[in-house]
C-alpha cells in the first residue's frame, strides 16, 4: 500500500503530519493532565488550571492515595486493593491461558462430532453481555461460599476468559499445517506429546497475546469487581471508584489523579513493554472467528 | 519388506452423501512400487491417510502381510508417510526431525544417533543436520522429509504429492533419485501424484482413480497403451490421446473409418478385425500423437498404415519434436512430428497414420473395445 | 540392503487397547471443563436469568411467576426510556465518530509516515487502560469550575463556559467525549491493519487509470475494508450496549439519572434497589438488542468462510 504514495507534494504531507501530531496531543494530553495534577498540592489544584505546571512538586498526592486515602468506610489508601487485584489478576490471567492453549489445541487438530458446535458456543459466548449471567453467578458463588472472595473472582474471570483465550489458540493452531501433527502421530507422538514437543514451541507469540489481553482485561474490570467482591477483596478499580466518589471531606484531585495513576501503571506498563501484542490481540479480539 | 492388501475399502465422511471411496481392491506385492493417480477430488489422498490410519475407514479391510490392520492406530501400524508439505517440525532441527520418532519409540541414543547418520548419508544430507528446516531449500527439506521416514525402517512408505511443491527442474531430479533410492531400498511404496509423467516413470505399476473408483490397475505401459476407458486414455499421455467420432465401414479390403480435414478432403483408415462387430456402428477412435507423424519409408507397406495430406492448423516445437495440430472430423487432433521434419501452419503436410497401436472406445460405455 | 533385517522395535507396540481407547477420549477429556463451565457459567445463568425476569423477584431470588409484567413495568419505566434513549445516543455517536476519527487517522497513518510506531502507540495506549481511569481523569479535565473551563479562563477567553458534566440535558456527550477518546485509536489500528491487507497492485492500477489519491480511496480502498467496518462496527456497539464503568466513573448516572445506560439501570435495581425482576428483565432485553446484532453478523461472517 504504502510504496505508491512518493509523488504527494509538500504541502498536503505537511497537513497530514499536522493532523498527525494534533491527535497526538488530544490523545497524550489525559495522561498528562492526570500525571501533572497528582503532583500538585491541593492549593497548585486551586490556583493553576490543568496544563499549568505545579510550582511545588510533592509526592504527597500519591503517598496519601497509596496508603491513607479514605475508599468508602476505611481509609487506608489504595494499597491493599492494588495487591488484591494482583492476587487475582495472576492466576486468572494464567489459568484461562493455559485452559485456552489446550482448548485451542483440541478445536483446531483433534476435531470430534460437536466440536464446531462448541466453538460456536464459545464465539457467542464472546458476545454475551455480562449482565444476564450477574444475578445467578452471584447466587452461585454465594452457595459455594465464595462470594467476596479473591478466588471467587479468579473463578468469574477465568469462565469468562476462556472464550476469548479458546480463540486466539484455536484461530492460531488452525493456521498450523495439519500435516506436523499427522506426521507427530505417524511418528508415534500421542495427544500430549504434539502438544508440548510440536505446537507448544511454536507458541510464544500466541502465549504473548493471551496473557497480554487477559491481563488488561481483568485488572482493568470493573463489573465484575463491584458485583461480586466487597470491602476488602475488591480490585483497585472498584476502590479507585470508591475514593473518587467518597464524599466526605474536601476532594483532593491530586489524590484522586495518583490513584488513578497507581490503578493504571501496570496495564501501561504492559502495553508500553509488549504493546506489539497487545494490538495483535485487539486485532484477534475483534476480526474473530 | 511388506505386502499390502487394500480390500474392498470404502469411505463416507460424516454428514456427506456420497462415498469418497467406494470399494478400492488393489494388491501391492512387496518391494512394489504402486503410484496413485487421478485427478484432484478422485480419493487418492483419502485412501492414502486410510492406509496410514489418519482417517478411518467406513469399510472393507487393509492388511499387512496377512494381518489386518483396519482398527489400530496410525502408530502402531508402522507406516511412514512423506507429505507434500514436508511437514518437518520447525522448532526442531534436522537431526531432531529424524530421530523424533526413534525417540518416541524408545531407541537407545547411540542407536539414534547411528541410524540419523546412516541416513543422512544416504540422503546427502549430513551438513545440514544442525539447522532448522526453515534454512533449506525447497529441495533440501524433501530429502529431510523422506531421512524421516527412512529412519523408522517401516513396513511401508508412503508420498502424498511429495515433489509438487518443487520448481520443474528440481522434481525431475528428486524423481530420478527415488527412483534410485526404491531400486537400491527396495521398499514397498504407495505414491500419490496427480502428475502422470511422474506416475510412469517411477511406478512398478499405476493404480487410476477417478470419483472414488479404481478404473485401471496395470503396469506404467497397460496403462498407457491399452487405457481401460476413454478417462484413463485421457488422463495418461501428454500431449493427450485425440477422440475421434467415426464409423466403421466395410469395404473389399477390410473394415475402416473415414475422417475428414478442415478442407473437405477425406481419408479412409484401416481398423483391425476385431471390430467387426461394429461395422456399421458409430465408435470413438482414441488416437495418440505418436501415431501420426511424417511419412516413413519402412512402415509404408504395413497394412495398418495410411498416408494423407491435411492443413496444419498450429505448429508448436517442443525442442525434439514438433506437436502440429490438424482438424479431423471437426476436433483438434495432435501429430508428433520429428522437429527436422519441415512443417509450417496453414500449408498441408503428409502425414502417416500407424494404426496399429490406436485404441477404440464404446461411445456409450466408454469402455475400450477389447479385440476378442 | 540396508533395509533387509528390520530392526525390533517392541517397545512401544506394547501399548495396549486400554491406552488407545484412553488416547482416543483425550481430546473431549480435555475440553470437557470448559464446556461445563461454558455451559452452565454463559447458557444456564443465561436461563435463569431469563426465568427471573418472569417473576417477581425484589432482594432475593422467588419462583412466583409473573408473566410478562417485569417487562411492561420495564417498558413503562421512565428511567429505563431515559436509558435506552441515552444508549442510542451515545451508541450512534459513540460508533459514528470513532469510525470517522479511526478511518482518517488510518489513512493519514498509511502514507510513510516517519515514526509511525510511535505515533500508534500514542493513539492506542487508552486502550490499554481501565474505564475506570479514563472517567475518573475526564470527570476532572471537565469539572466545571476547576477543569476546561478555568483554563480557557487563565488562557483569556474569560467568557468560556463548559458544565455539561453536571447538566441532565448535556452531561451523555460528556460520556461520548471520554469513551471516543478511549476506542478511537482502537478502531483505527482495525483500519490500518485493513490497508495494509490491500493489495498494492489495485492502487498501482488505478493510478494508471489516472485516479487521484481521494478518489482511490473513497472508490476502491475504503469500499474494500467493508469487513473491517462490520467487524469495528460489530466490537463498538458491543462496547456500547455493556458500557457501565465509564459512566459510573463520571457520573454514576446522574444528573438524576440522566445518563443511565441500560447496563447502569440493569446494575441498580438488581444489586441496590431489590428488583431482581426487573433488572433481569433489563438484561434479557440486553440480550436481545446483542442478538439483533450479532446473527446477521455471524450469519454473513460464515456464509463468506462457506464461500472460500
Amino acid at each position: 500500500m504504502t510504496d505508491v504514495v512518493r509523488t504527494g507534494f509538500r504541502p498536503s504531507r505537511i497537513a497530514i503530519y499536522g493532523v498527525l501530531l494534533l491527535a497526538c496531543l488530544v490523545y497524550l494530553i489525559p495522561l498528562i493532565i492526570m500525571l501533572i495534577t497528582s503532583f500538585k498540592t491541593p492549593m497548585d489544584i486551586r490556583t493553576g488550571n490543568l496544563l499549568a505546571l505545579p510550582t511545588d512538586w510533592t509526592v504527597m498526592g500519591w503517598t496519601k492515595a497509596w496508603s491513607e486515602a479514605c475508599t468508602g468506610v476505611q481509609c487506608e489508601g489504595v494499597r491493599g486493593f492494588f495487591w488484591n487485584s494482583f492476587k487475582m489478576t495472576v492466576p486468572a490471567v494464567l489459568i484461562s491461558t493455559l485452559l485456552g492453549a489446550f482448548n485451542g489445541y483440541v478445536l483446531s487438530k483433534w476435531k470430534f462430532k460437536g466440536s464446531d458446535l462448541m466453538f460456536g458456543m464459545l464465539l457467542f459466548g464472546c458476545f454475551v453481555p455480562f449482565q444476564v449471567v450477574l444475578l445467578p453467578m452471584a447466587a452461585t458463588l454465594g452457595k459455594l461460599g465464595l462470594a467476596n472472595t479473591t478466588a471467587g473472582l479468579v473463578l468469574v474471570h477465568v469462565i469468562y476468559g476462556v472464550a476469548f483465550t479458546t480463540l486466539f489458540f484455536r484461530n492460531y493452531y488452525v493456521a498450523v499445517p495439519d500435516a506436523l501433527v499427522k506426521a507427530a502421530r505417524l511418528d508415534g507422538a500421542g495427544f500430549f506429546t504434539i502438544f508440548f514437543r510440536i505446537l507448544l514451541p511454536l507458541s510464544t507469540p500466541i502465549f504473548m497475546v493471551s496473557l497480554i489481553w487477559q491481563f488488561t482485561q481483568i485488572w482493568n474490570d470493573f463489573l465484575f469487581g463491584v458485583v461480586f467482591a466487597s470491602g476488602d477483596s475488591q480490585p483497585i478499580t472498584v476502590a479507585l471508584n470508591n475514593l473518587v466518589n467518597t464524599s466526605t471531606g474536601v476532594k483532593e484531585y491530586n489524590v484522586d489523579m495518583a490513584a488513578a495513576m497507581i490503578a493504571a501503571l501496570p496495564t501501561l506498563v504492559v502495553y508500553i513493554v509488549a504493546g506489539k501484542y497487545f494490538i495483535r490481540g485487539l486485532t484477534a479480539g475483534s476480526v474473530k472467528g | 519388506m511388506s505386502q499390502l492388501e487394500l480390500r474392498d475399502i470404502r469411505k463416507t465422511y460424516a454428514g456427506a452423501l456420497d462415498e469418497t471411496l467406494k470399494g478400492i481392491n488393489i494388491d501391492i506385492a512387496s518391494g512394489e512400487f504402486l503410484t496413485l493417480v487421478g485427478p484432484s477430488g478422485c480419493g487418492k489422498s483419502t485412501l492414502m491417510n486410510s492406509i496410514a490410519g489418519l482417517e478411518t475407514i467406513t469399510g472393507g479391510s487393509i492388511v499387512v502381510d496377512g494381518k489386518d490392520i483396519s482398527g489400530m492406530e496410525p502408530k502402531d501400524r508402522d507406516i511412514a508417510m512423506v507429505f507434500q508439505s514436508y511437514a518437518l517440525y520447525p522448532t526442531m532441527s534436522v537431526r531432531e526431525n529424524i530421530a523424533f520418532g526413534l525417540k518416541i519409540r524408545g531407541m537407545p541414543k547411540e542407536e539414534i544417533r547411528q541410524e540419523v547418520e546412516r541416513v543422512a548419508d544416504l540422503l546427502q544430507i549430513s551438513p545440514l543436520l544442525d539447522k532448522k528446516p526453515s534454512r533449506l531449500s525447497g529441495g533440501q527439506q524433501q530429502r529431510v522429509a523422506m531421512g524421516r521416514a527412512l529412519a523408522r525402517r517401516p513396513k511401508i512408505y508412503l508420498f502424498d504429492e511429495p515433489l509438487s511443491n518443487l520448481d520443474a527442474k528440481l522434481r525431475v531430479e528428486m524423481r530420478t533419485e527415488i527412483k534410485k533410492l526404491h531400486q537400491r531400498l527396495k521398499t514397498t511404496i504407495v505414491y500419490v501424484t496427480h502428475d502422470q509423467i511422474e506416475a510412469m516413470t517411477l511406478a512398478d505399476r499405476i493404480a487410476v482413480l477417478k470419483d472414488g473408483e479404481l478404473q485401471q490397475l496395470g503396469t506404467p505401459k497397460e496403462v498407457y497403451d491399452t487405457p481401460e476407458n476413454l478417462f484413463v486414455a485421457s488422463f495418461m499421455g501428454s500431449p493427450s490421446m485425440s477422440f475421434i467420432d467415426v464409423t466403421v465401414e466395410r469395404s473389399d479390403t477390410g473394415l475402416s473409418v473415414t475422417v475428414e480435414g478442415s478442407d473437405g478432403r477425406t481419408l479412409a483408415l484401416p481398423v483391425p478385425e476385431y471390430l467387426e462387430n461394429w461395422a456399421g456402428n458409430r465408435v470413438v477412435l482414441g488416437i495418440r500423437p505418436e501415431h501420426i507423424s511424417q511419412p516413413d519409408e519402412q512402415k509404408r507397406d504395413n497394412m495398418m498404415v495410411e498416408e494423407g495430406r491435411f492443413t496444419v492448423e498450429v505448429t508448436e516445437p517442443t525442442g525434439p519434436d514438433v506437436i502440429a495440430v490438424i482438424r479431423l472430423n471437426g476436433i483438434d487432433v495432435q501429430c508428433r512430428l520429428d522437429a527436422e521434419h519441415p512443417v509450417e501452419w496453414g500449408e498441408d503436410a503428409e502425414l502417416m497414420f500407424d494404426m496399429r497401436k490406436v485404441v477404440f472406445f464404446d461411445p456409450q460405455s466408454e469402455k475400450r473395445i477389447r479385440p476378442q | 540392503m540396508e533395509h533387509i533385517q528390520r530392526r525390533p522395535t517392541g517397545v512401544a507396540r506394547a501399548s495396549s487397547g486400554l491406552m488407545d481407547g484412553l488416547q482416543r477420549w483425550l481430546p473431549k477429556l480435555v475440553v470437557a471443563p470448559t464446556f461445563i463451565l461454558i455451559g452452565i457459567g454463559i447458557y444456564g445463568y443465561m436461563l435463569w436469568t431469563g426465568v427471573l425476569s418472569f417473576t417477581n423477584s425484589s432482594f432475593l431470588p422467588s419462583y412466583d411467576f409473573v408473566g410478562l409484567a417485569q417487562y411492561a413495568k420495564l417498558m413503562e419505566s421512565e428511567r429505563w426510556l431515559v436509558a435506552s434513549r441515552n444508549l442510542a445516543i451515545f451508541g450512534g455517536l459513540f460508533i459514528g465518530i470513532c469510525l470517522l476519527i479511526g478511518v482518517v487517522l488510518a489513512i493519514f497513518l498509511d502514507q510513510r509516515i516517519r515514526q509511525e510506531g510511535a505515533i500508534r502507540t500514542i493513539y492506542l495506549y487508552p486502550m490499554a487502560l481501565s474505564m475506570i481511569v479514563t472517567g475518573t481523569v475526564w470527570r476532572w479535565i471537565l469539572n466545571p469550575s476547576l477543569g476546561l473551563e478555568k483554563l480557557m479562563h487563565d488562557w483569556g477567553w474569560t467568557s468560556f463556559s463548559f458544565d455539561w458534566l453536571v447538566d441532565s440535558d448535556f452531561a451523555i456527550y460528556t460520556i461520548v467525549m471520554a469513551a471516543v477518546w478511549q476506542a478511537s485509536g482502537f478502531v483505527m489500528a482495525l483500519f490500518l491493519a485493513g490497508l495494509r491487507g490491500v493489495d498494492s497492485s489495485i492502487m498501482r492500477a488505478a493510478r494508471v487509470d489516472g485516479a487521484s489519491l481521494p478518489v482511490i480511496y473513497w472508490k476502491i480502498i475504503l469500499p474494500s475494508l467493508r469487513p473491517v467496518f462490520f467487524s469495528s462496527v460489530m466490537v463498538l456497539a458491543h462496547i456500547a450496549i455493556k458500557s457501565f464503568d465509564l459512566v459510573m466513573a463520571m457520573t454514576s448516572g446522574g444528573p438524576g439519572y440522566s445518563t443511565d445506560l441500560p447496563a447502569v439501570f440493569m446494575y441498580a435495581h438488581t444489586f441496590t434497589r431489590g428488583q431482581m425482576g426487573l433488572g433481569s428483565a433489563s438484561a434479557m432485553l440486553m440480550l436481545g438488542a446483542i442478538l439483533a446484532l450479532l446473527v446477521p453478523y455471524l450469519y454473513s461472517e460464515l456464509r463468506e468462510k462457506r464461500h472460500d
